[in-house]
């Protein structure tokens, strides 16, 4: 059966109408979309901007390897789309998406997506500048990766 | 050859990417002491950034050619589950 996987790096903003479009076949009648957006306020702390920078060829090949191991996990999902926006966004838009559709609500749709996203923010090489009123710092994340990543 | 770099160690090197002398086959860990010596200001983040060699994660003990696209990147920025 050939089901769509969409894997994009991307400076354009991202239709997440048009993603669902895409990843939907006759066989559905579910789609989970997740959405990442910049986040303005985190507690008392005010966030003005993010730029996101990526690491394209080897994002790609991570993109990629994200998708084959929902597969693998997830046996009856069909579409999946993985998307990161890269540049400089401003607050409320899209970072990410991950959309994944399936024949019904119960076939693993919401549990991939889960999946998808906390890998790619494990082994995808992306990383996030925030500018706050008093500066602007890169933003590191913790998890090492190990063999199999 | 050529070391790409991303984010923290792009800022620190005020570049895209560094130039090393280094020749043949040497290990993870040797390509780290190779930088640090020859880049101090990298050192500090050398010693623990994340290694990629041709787009697939590398650890201390795995062999890097002069010939093989190297990068050298923090760990990716995760945000909160």
């Amino acid at each position: 059966m050939n089901e769509p996987t969409i894997i994009r790096i991307t400076a354009d903003p991202i239709d997440l109408n048009a993603l669902q479009r895409a990843v939907t076949t006759p066989r559905d009648g579910a789609v989970v979309l997740f959405t990442g957006t910049v986040r303005g306020v985190t507690g008392a702390e005010r966030t003005d901007k993010l730029e996101y920078e990526a690491y394209t060829e080897m994002a790609m090949a991570k993109l990629q390897q994200v998708a084959d191991e929902m597969r693998a996990k997830f046996a009856l999902i069909h579409g999946i789309a993985l998307v990161q926006r890269v540049g400089e966004m401003a607050i409320g838009e899209p970072t990410v998406a991950v959309v994944v559709s399936a024949g019904h609500r119960g076939d693993g749709a919401f549990e991939a997506a889960r999946y998808g996203i906390d890998r790619l923010k494990q082994i995808v090489p992306v990383w996030k500048k925030e500018t706050r009123p008093d500066g602007s710092a890169w933003v590191e994340g913790d998890y090492l990766p190990g063999r199999g990543d | 050859m050529l070391v790409k770099l991303f984010a923290t160690l792009k800022d620190r090197a005020g570049a895209n990417a560094i130039t090393l002398a280094a020749e043949g086959e040497f290990t993870v860990r040797e390509l780290r002491a190779l930088i640090a010596a020859q880049h101090p200001k990298l050192a500090e983040l050398a010693a623990r950034s994340i290694v990629a060699i041709n787009h697939e994660f590398a650890f201390d003990d795995d062999v890097v050619r002069a010939t093989d696209e190297v990068a050298l990147f923090p760990p990716v920025s995760g945000g909160r589950p």
